[in-house]
């Protein structure tokens, strides 16, 4: 009787580990959106070639599409139990530098002056995001997307 | 059952406080100029989301001690030092920093609604999830000295 408690308990864990990642991506995809209107807007970002702002977008997603069809899962899934202290600080230097580069990464996509090119990048790292979200089920996939999201706000806040 | 309960007032905390701080967005109206004002404050309304969902998937099991007499007896006085502690500290910190870089907490209002998001939203998450009265000491501390500040230190 209590094995089959415990058992239901961790399992528990894990499924509502893996509902604060699907969030967390949530939050990441509008932020990324968020970002994409801040630029067109506020940088007035023209569009050179209509045709491109169409196609863009499957420059990433046609790859992103064919790698989640051929490949596995990368990593066994959420531990069940607790992380002990050096698994946490590991992973959380691990946010900071993400974040870091993130921050980054928001510059250089705000130097971008034409809309199929801003669009195209942001696709990519949507990709990315949805690739980990997928295959990479995991405290390491959680940290870079946290890192990826703060790394968009702190941008916005501080350099914008 | 527990567990489930808890997840859903998690949820609905971070809902409520994304609801409060775009009230809070909407009564700083008149400061508002530009259209980088809204989105750097969107932003620093946003600043704590990500990190507090980060937080909680590390931190998944350790939640709700149990709130006993005898819990609350143990850190009364703790948490009452430090939340005096906080406060003073705090209310020293920007009356300092106002002094050194010469402007007032309000002409940057992005800071202070980074400072007050971050404070309020893990305010209520560590009441609602984990309920360390030490911390509540603290958090309430930092709150209390912001508003303080806001409503009797500037002119």
């Amino acid at each position: 009787m209590n094995q089959i408690f415990n058992t239901s308990n961790e399992k528990k864990n894990t499924s509502k580990r893996e509902l604060l990642f699907t969030f967390q991506s949530i939050i990441v995809t509008g932020l990324l959106a968020f970002t994409a209107i801040a630029f067109f807007y506020y940088n007035n970002l023209n569009i050179e070639k209509g045709i491109k702002v169409v196609f863009a977008p499957f420059l990433s997603v046609v790859p992103l599409l064919f790698i989640l069809s051929i490949l596995r899962d990368l990593r066994n899934g959420f531990k069940e139990g607790n992380y002990n202290k050096p698994e946490i600080m590991k992973f959380g230097l691990i946010t900071i530098g993400v974040t870091a580069a993130f921050t980054g990464i928001t510059y250089l996509l705000s130097e971008i002056d034409a809309l199929e090119v801003l669009l195209a990048a942001i696709i990519a790292v949507l990709s990315t995001v949805f690739f980990l979200r997928s295959k990479i089920k995991d405290i390491l996939g959680m940290s870079i997307i946290t890192g990826i999201a703060e790394g968009i706000i702190i941008y916005m806040i501080f350099l914008f | 059952m527990k567990l489930k309960q808890v997840n859903i007032a998690f949820v609905v905390t971070v809902g409520v406080s994304v609801l409060v701080f775009v009230y809070l967005v909407f009564l700083g109206y008149d400061e508002i100029k530009t259209f980088k004002d809204v989105i750097k404050i969107i932003a620093s309304i946003l600043f704590p989301i990500p990190m507090l969902f980060f937080v909680r998937f590390i931190l998944i099991e350790h939640f709700l001690p149990k709130n006993t007499d005898e819990y609350k007896l143990k850190n009364q006085r703790p948490a009452t030092i430090l939340l005096l502690i906080a406060v003073v500290s705090s209310l020293a910190t920007m009356q300092l920093l106002e002094v050194v870089t010469q402007q007032k907490l309000e002409d940057n209002l992005i800071f202070a609604h980074l400072i007050n998001s971050t404070t309020i939203s893990s305010y209520v998450l560590n009441y609602v999830l984990y309920n360390n009265l030490r911390v509540n000491g603290i958090l309430s501390g930092v709150l209390l000295s912001l508003a303080v500040h806001v409503f009797f230190l500037s002119s």
